[in-house]
């Protein structure tokens, strides 16, 4: 084994570079590097036979938009999904991470998972990192004791509840909620008070935006719909932009020989690739 | 009661006023041969809320004159305000409107006269010079300015500024000649065109930025207005 | 020239959730009765207007939570734990005392790191109804009544002024739910709906006034 290169620990975080990064903040004049975060609006209904989660699709560095069409409702377990808001990545390693330890429970017990395995596990997770973790989550599922929604914010709190929003726009979809809100929805109406509600944080906060994903989870079915509603459309453009051939400018060329020996040929079918890239 | 606090809540805190405030918009401004342009987005934000989806920030001080004014919107406001006040001045004073140029300097002396206590503005001044090219200046919050050929400013400005060099400047492609005219080639409908162009994808990538544009087209003849829908989110 | 300065995110979003509460536990003559307020709040915000603060510990015995949720929930979660291990091994229910200790040595013990002020409240059949308080520092009493959180100010001379050892259990429930109305009325961080538990020997009885069905005071 080599002693130059540290083997990879086995699961957990590395603090190893702290004192160093400590050093560097104050001395060294460095600054931190930002994780992105998604300013989010993730919301959830419980209605007849379920549970409807929605989320928004924009991922934001800054005042940047880093991604346009983000997923936000992440797979824990065939009945249960989970909504993330936060820093982008704790709210996908944090779910992914139970999601692999919920599944291993099934195989140990061979049971369905119940929604509150999940939610304890998440929840006593956030608590061990006293909120460095940023994960704010809208857990929803449907097991054996019927639908199951809550949140869960970062320093591990949780709440069940009938109707949650959480993140930058949760404010904007509560207020849709708080109006509209009433037990024992249809499916439809429940999916479309949830889109209202995200459509609320799209439009009015400035943190979410672009378009509204859904989850719909009932006792014998969970369905993603992505995109549920492409609230937004790109604006069509009036000129073009392609710049002409030989815009570079050549300014030396030169030709050198390369010989090489024939090794081995052979003969392949040339396939039209599945699905052409487009630049623009 | 005998109570220790946790650590957390011990220090003592310092609350101080902070007299500005980012309020987002972006604005461009490009110089053609006997036309300028100047346009601005209509959202007012602060912080991830949004204050007005209606507000232009583009300030006609003269009727050949257009500023556009981005930054703390407190002190575009007043300083907009100021400005059209000394423009009433110097009309008083020398019997005659002032030339955007004239305007320009002026601009320049105001920011600079607070520049311990800067209005927190990204500016630029849209026109015509006195032979009636276009022309467009821009300036830093106190009041160094320059006369230039294009200029995005505001929020957007770090995302526009490269697409204006690449399409206006025509940099890096080809040419090594230094362009010394003022103005741009282009006619006022194909700038007009690349500007919404410009907003429509900024407005993709910026989160302050969006609602709608608002476009002037400055010419001998006056200023003409342009509207164009931007997304919304 | 000027750094523009980085967005700023409201405080209620990244702020740690708390329950700026009011609660309440008293002994009468029979058992104990225990009320809080239904609000959590994130600096300004109400993050949740039906919170359930009267967190279950064993069949009869009861936590009363204030402080950070997130904390007094894992306190919550860790006494109920042991409690149900301490139960399997004895064979038997346990005490008020135990559960309230419990609670203590946790609190205690993480000083440093924990918001977290509780009232332990339950009926046994050694000491009967009973309440421990175990405020933030980690310090352990038994009262036969008291209101704590920051609400209980609003509500504590009342308190003073009208209960009375061994009280009749109707009699009992209604100054209770009054003082709990009168520190809604008064105190921001506290409101929504109130929650109450009579524990007896005969089990536990839970119950809720709505927000608009409140004892309403004089309000001018």
């Amino acid at each position: 084994m080599s002693g130059l290169i540290k083997e990879p620990e086995v699961g957990g975080f590395s603090f190893e570079n702290c004192k160093r990064n400590e050093y560097l903040m104050t001395k060294g004049g460095f600054t931190v590097p930002k994780a992105i975060k998604t300013g989010t609006t993730i919301a959830g209904v419980i209605f007849k036979d379920g549970v409807v989660l929605g989320a928004d699709t924009r991922a934001t560095d800054g005042n940047i938009v880093a991604e346009k069409n983000c997923h936000k409702i992440h797979y824990i377990a065939p009945n249960i999904y989970c909504c993330g808001a936060g820093t982008a990545a704790d709210t996908e390693y944090t779910t992914r991470m139970v999601a692999s330890q919920l599944e291993l429970h099934r195989l140990n017990s061979g049971r369905q998972v119940r929604v509150v395995s999940a939610n304890r596990l998440l929840r006593q997770y956030l608590f061990r990192y006293q909120g460095h973790v940023s994960a704010a989550l809208v857990l929803g599922g449907v097991d054996i004791n019927g639908p199951y929604l809550g949140s869960i914010h970062p320093h591990g709190s949780s709440d069940r509840l009938p109707y949650v929003t959480m993140g930058s726009g949760s404010l904007a979809a509560m207020a849709v909620f708080e109006d509209r809100y009433k037990p024992d929805m249809s499916e439809e109406e429940a999916k479309e008070l949830v889109a209202d509600g995200i459509r609320a944080g799209i439009f009015n906060d400035l943190g979410s935006g672009s378009n509204v994903d859904l989850c719909v989870i009932t006792k014998d079915r969970a369905e993603m719909i992505r995109p549920y509603h492409v609230a937004n459309e790109r604006g069509v453009k009036q000129g073009n932009y392609l710049y002409k051939r030989e815009t570079t400018q050549v300014l030396k060329k030169f030709e050198k020989k390369v010989h090489y020996e024939v090794m081995s040929t052979n003969v392949k079918e040339i396939r039209p690739a599945a699905e052409t890239m487009e630049i623009a | 009661m005998f109570e220790t606090r946790p650590s957390s809540v011990q220090h003592p805190t310092e609350h101080r006023f902070n007299p500005y405030e980012m309020n987002g918009g972006t604005i461009v401004g490009v110089a053609g041969e006997d036309f300028a342009v100047v346009a601005s987005d209509t959202r007012l934000s602060e912080g991830y809320s949004i204050l007005s989806r209606d507000n232009p920030h583009l300030y006609q001080v003269l009727p050949k004159t257009v500023m556009g004014s981005v930054g703390f919107h407190g002190d575009c406001i007043t300083f907009n305000k100021t400005l059209q006040i000394r423009l009433r001045m110097y009309e008083y004073e020398n019997n005659k409107k002032a030339s955007t140029p004239a305007v320009a300097q002026l601009v320049s002396t105001m920011l600079y006269s607070r520049r311990f206590f800067p209005y927190y503005v990204n500016t630029i001044i849209a026109g015509l010079t006195n032979d009636g090219q276009g022309c467009v200046y821009s300036y830093d919050p106190v009041g160094s300015y320059e006369r230039e050929v294009y200029r995005a400013g505001g929020s957007s400005a770090a995302l526009i500024q490269p697409l204006l060099d690449s399409q206006l400047g025509q940099k890096n492609q080809g040419s090594f000649e230094l362009n010394r005219s003022y103005t741009v080639k282009m006619s006022k409908e194909e700038v007009v065109a690349l500007v919404k162009d410009i907003y429509t994808s900024a407005t993709e990538r910026d989160i302050y930025t969006g609602d709608a544009v608002f476009i002037n087209v400055i010419t001998k003849d006056g200023v003409v207005t342009e509207h164009f829908k931007l997304r919304r989110d | 020239m000027i750094a523009t300065s980085d967005i700023t995110i409201p405080d209620w979003i990244k702020e740690e959730h708390k329950t700026g509460t009011t609660i309440v536990a008293a002994e009468f003559n029979g058992g104990v009765i225990i009320a809080a307020d239904s609000r959590t709040t994130t600096g300004a915000y109400v993050a949740n207007r039906v919170t359930d603060k009267i967190t279950p510990l064993a069949d009869r015995i009861f936590c009363l939570r204030s402080g950070s949720a997130a904390d007094t929930q894992a306190i919550a979660d860790i006494v109920k734990y042991h409690l149900e291990f301490h139960e399997m091994e004895t064979g038997s229910s346990p005490l008020v005392n135990t559960a309230a200790h419990l609670a203590k040595s946790i609190i205690y013990n993480n000083k440093e790191r924990l918001l977290a002020s509780v009232m332990v409240a339950g009926w046994d059949s050694y000491k009967g109804g009973q309440v421990y308080v175990v405020p933030i520092s980690g310090m352990i009493v038994r009262k036969s009544i008291y209101i704590s959180g920051s609400g209980s100010i609003y509500a504590m001379g009342y308190l003073d002024a009208f209960y009375k050892p061994n009280m009749e259990k109707n009699e009992c429930l209604e100054i209770v739910k009054n003082a709990v109305a009168m520190a809604i009325a008064r105190d921001g961080s506290s409101g929504g709906c109130i929650r109450f538990a009579v524990v007896t020997d005969k089990g536990v009885e839970r119950n809720v006034i709505l927000n608009t069905e409140l004892p309403r005071f004089y309000e001018n």
